[in-house]
């Protein structure tokens, strides 16, 4: 056997689909190329640059009202693994309270730090004024007090997941139920069924609307929809279904978020922007009172994860890099003053804090066990760590 | 390997500063290789697909720190080849933990040309993720040991002894697919 031979051989091996992998790789290398950051100056400037960067930036935040003057932008990715981590979550940096969504279910974090398990449950999402929380398991739909006491629920013979409370009067519950879309109100009264067949993504109520909710088409068209009179206000084409929706506080911004990338909508379903996204985790959150949002960027050639800030405008700008760490970011939650950004830092097993508006990151380790799931041996860390976290309340603008 | 050409530091300055059709051509260039060199290694097309993705969209975004007097091939193909082996090692763990699921496990043969390719790839196969990644950078890739040694950060030596218990354990099934030819 020659080194030719083999050299011939292995040189006449195709991969599967190969020209059409290369059809499919080629936009989404467009569209990163097209959100990348040029460097505009020689590398040695870089460092003094970016020290006038943060003293302008300190100062901005200094002089402009929180939530707007993200600053974010001054960290850099040397300083956050200097973090020296709490073993435990003995407060939280700014008021309101968690709703955290563990393995072993949801659970209620007071800002002192002390939880409440509310039950077995393998989903739960707030109310709009923490009163109540919406959980699922199985087939059944309920309502809970902060408590943990059962207000009301319904059974359904499909699976229930994915219960989203409208925001504003908190009168309206969306939940999908097998591959339906249903509504009921918030007392548990007029279940009725909206959509059918519907993707898996969570639907999301539009902000500042009467009762308008957006989700996936099993097709991946995003649709808005008025859920009094059923009428479609707008839908959009068909594509990949997308994992995650969300609006912005204003309504008037809808970030859809699936695998590979991430489009930005208008409030009349108009496509402002593509953002073409790396394999490997994201996530997105909106800023308080802003069209800006934190978008979780996994970068595979170096194995870590970044924070960027965009705005969901027409030109989002250069992304402005807000964190990185190495392995994967999970949940975002911003805390309800807009200051705090919560990152969970699942191969560290911590949360992170981030202050968006002043350079000063606090991290708490151990997260997986806080929350009752230690790891299971042999298990990755990610199937222990809680899966999602919301921080309410929020003021409404 | 030899250096780059002039026409592909010319792709790669004008693409620097902002031309999409100038990163078209040395997407075009660099694809086939790095896609089938992921699928050698990884033997999954989904996944090969996938890394030789990765691949790309780091290079483009790095792209304004790349040097472009130094050849683009070994930069893409250190995070092409690395991220193959992480692939693979992660796929062989998943089956000891029982988490690849049935069908998985089979070898996508995709259209290799004849027996002889055939046997080779299903050679490969047999081999460690490690041993397959040094075969496919020196073969396909044509890489001297001393360029895979630094691509892999592993001593040469390491990098000549993987190379010849890959071709051991790959010469009687070529042996025996030659005889059948």
């Amino acid at each position: 056997m020659s080194d030719g031979e083999i050299r011939r051989a292995l040189q006449r091996i195709h991969a599967p689909d190969e020209l059409e992998a290369q059809r499919r790789a080629w936009p989404l290398v467009r569209a990163a190329f097209d959100a990348r950051e040029p460097i505009a100056w020689p590398r040695r400037q870089a460092r003094p640059l970016a020290a006038a960067a943060v003293a302008v930036a300190l100062l901005a935040a200094a002089l402009t009202p929180p939530g707007r003057a993200l600053v974010g932008g001054v960290r850099d990715a040397f300083t956050s693994e200097k973090v020296k981590a709490r073993p435990a979550l003995t407060s939280l940096p700014a008021s309101g309270l968690l709703l955290v969504n563990s393995p072993r279910g949801p659970w209620i974090v007071q800002r002192d730090g002390s939880k409440r398990l509310l039950g077995a449950y393998e989903e739960g999402s707030w109310s709009p004024h923490a009163l109540h929380v919406a959980v699922t398991r199985g087939h059944e739909l309920a309502a809970l007090d902060p408590k943990g006491v059962v207000r009301w629920s319904l059974a359904r013979s499909g699976a229930v997941h994915a219960a989203r409370w409208s925001p504003g009067p908190g009168d309206r519950i969306a939940y999908l139920n097998g591959r339906a879309l249903r509504i009921v109100a918030g007392d548990g009264t007029g279940d009725a069924p909206l959509r059918r067949p519907v993707a898996q993504t969570p639907p999301a109520w539009r902000p500042g609307a009467s009762h308008e909710l957006a989700f996936s088409t099993a097709e991946g068209r995003i649709e808005l929809v008025q859920t009094d009179s059923a009428q479609t206000i707008w839908r959009t084409g068909s594509g990949e279904v997308p994992k995650q929706l969300v609006w912005s506080e204003d309504g008037q911004r809808l970030l859809v978020l699936a695998d590979r990338w991430l489009h930005v909508l208008d409030s009349q379903g108009s496509r402002l922007g593509t953002i073409g996204l790396p394999i490997g985790p994201s996530g997105i959150a909106f800023v308080r009172r802003s069209h800006r949002f934190v978008l979780v960027r996994y970068v595979p050639a170096t194995g870590r994860s970044d924070l960027v800030l965009l705005r969901a405008e027409p030109e989002h700008g250069e992304p402005r890099f807000l964190y990185s760490a190495p392995g994967d970011f999970g949940t975002l939650a911003i805390s309800p003053n807009g200051n705090w950004l919560l990152v969970g830092w699942i191969n560290a097993d911590q949360w992170l804090f981030l202050r968006l508006t002043a350079a000063e990151v606090k991290a708490v380790s151990n997260i997986a066990e806080q929350f009752g799931t230690p790891r299971p041996v042999g298990q990755p860390l990610s199937s222990a760590f809680p899966g999602s976290v919301s921080w309410c309340c929020p003021v409404s603008p | 390997m030899v250096g780059p050409g002039r026409e592909e530091r010319a792709w790669i300055r004008r693409a620097q500063a902002g031309s999409a059709s100038d990163l078209e051509a040395l997407f075009r260039e660099h694809w086939p290789r790095a896609h089938r060199a992921a699928y050698l290694v990884v033997h999954d097309g989904a996944a090969a697909e996938d890394i030789a993705q990765e691949a790309f969209l780091a290079a483009v975004r790095n792209l304004d720190r790349f040097d472009r007097r130094r050849p683009f091939a070994p930069w893409l193909h250190r995070i092409v080849v690395n991220r193959a082996i992480d692939w693979a090692r992660a796929r062989t763990l998943r089956r000891e933990t029982g988490e690849v699921e049935r069908g998985e496990e089979e070898f996508d043969t995709g259209d290799l040309g004849n027996a002889f390719s055939e046997g080779l790839a299903a050679g490969l196969a047999s081999l460690s993720p490690e041993h397959r990644a040094v075969i496919v950078l020196r073969y396909l890739l044509e890489y001297t040991p001393g360029e895979i040694a630094d691509l892999l950060e592993v001593p040469r030596g390491t990098v000549n002894s993987r190379l010849r218990r890959g071709l051991d354990r790959l010469e009687p099934i070529l042996d025996r697919e030659r005889t059948h030819e």
